[in-house]
């Protein structure tokens, strides 16, 4: 089972200052969902935001441990 | 693993040459993963004509090619003029903000919900590639 809060930590250390928040859409760890909003997307077309994100946790994609992460990005007003 | 290079130009021809191309689990006409059906379900709104791909007789050797050539591994895909726009999040998101249409070049559909189509057209003249094959 992957530990969400982990993941959250990944995710804000990628991206010191965004506010991270991990959903787990069924409770079974099978749909993810991780909403950021962090300054570094300013700029940045979504793929490229994305990207960041999902580079945060590329580690938890390649051991398994997840297999889908549904992201939302969002750039601080 | 390295991608087969053979593949990889083939795939690189093949976004080249299509405008709009889209790497699915299934067909257009029946969609083998809710993704995928989700992506196919905004374009058939957007009265735009894009190749699609069917990567499920290929699932592996085509993600070690997309994560090559736009650092992504899972399908759905969508490219729109030779760069990878995004996978269904990101379609769904520039439907509903309009980005889309901008990035196809195309007027935003009046309705714009993407659980609005089925899987067919709701648009009858919405024209659309035969899915391309790979051997």
């Amino acid at each position: 089972m992957v530990d969400l809060a982990e993941l959250k930590t990944m995710i804000e250390v990628a991206l010191p200052g965004a506010e991270v928040e991990i959903s787990d859409e069924d409770g079974g760890g099978q749909h993810l969902r991780a909403d950021v909003c962090a300054a570094q997307f300013e700029g940045l077309s979504r793929i490229d935001q994305h990207r960041l994100v999902k580079a945060a946790v590329k580690e938890r994609f390649d051991d398994g441990q997840i297999h889908a992460l549904s992201v939302k990005t969002r750039v601080p007003e | 693993m390295p991608a087969d290079p053979e593949l990889k130009s083939k795939i690189e021809e093949l976004i080249g040459a299509n405008p709009v191309l889209l790497f699915m689990k299934g067909t257009p006409e029946m969609p083998r993963c809710g993704f995928s059906m989700r992506v196919v379900q905004v374009l058939d709104q957007m009265n735009v004509e894009y190749g699609a791909i069917d990567v499920l007789p290929a699932l592996q050797p085509l993600r070690e090619v997309t994560t090559e050539i736009a650092d992504w591994q899972t399908f759905p895909q969508l490219y729109v003029n030779g760069a990878l726009l995004g996978g269904a999040d990101i379609v769904e998101e520039m439907f509903e903000s309009g980005e889309l249409a901008e990035a196809l070049g195309v007027e935003q559909p009046e309705v714009a919900s993407p659980a609005q189509s089925g899987a067919t057209s709701a648009n009858g003249d919405v024209q659309q590639s035969p899915p391309l094959q790979i051997e």
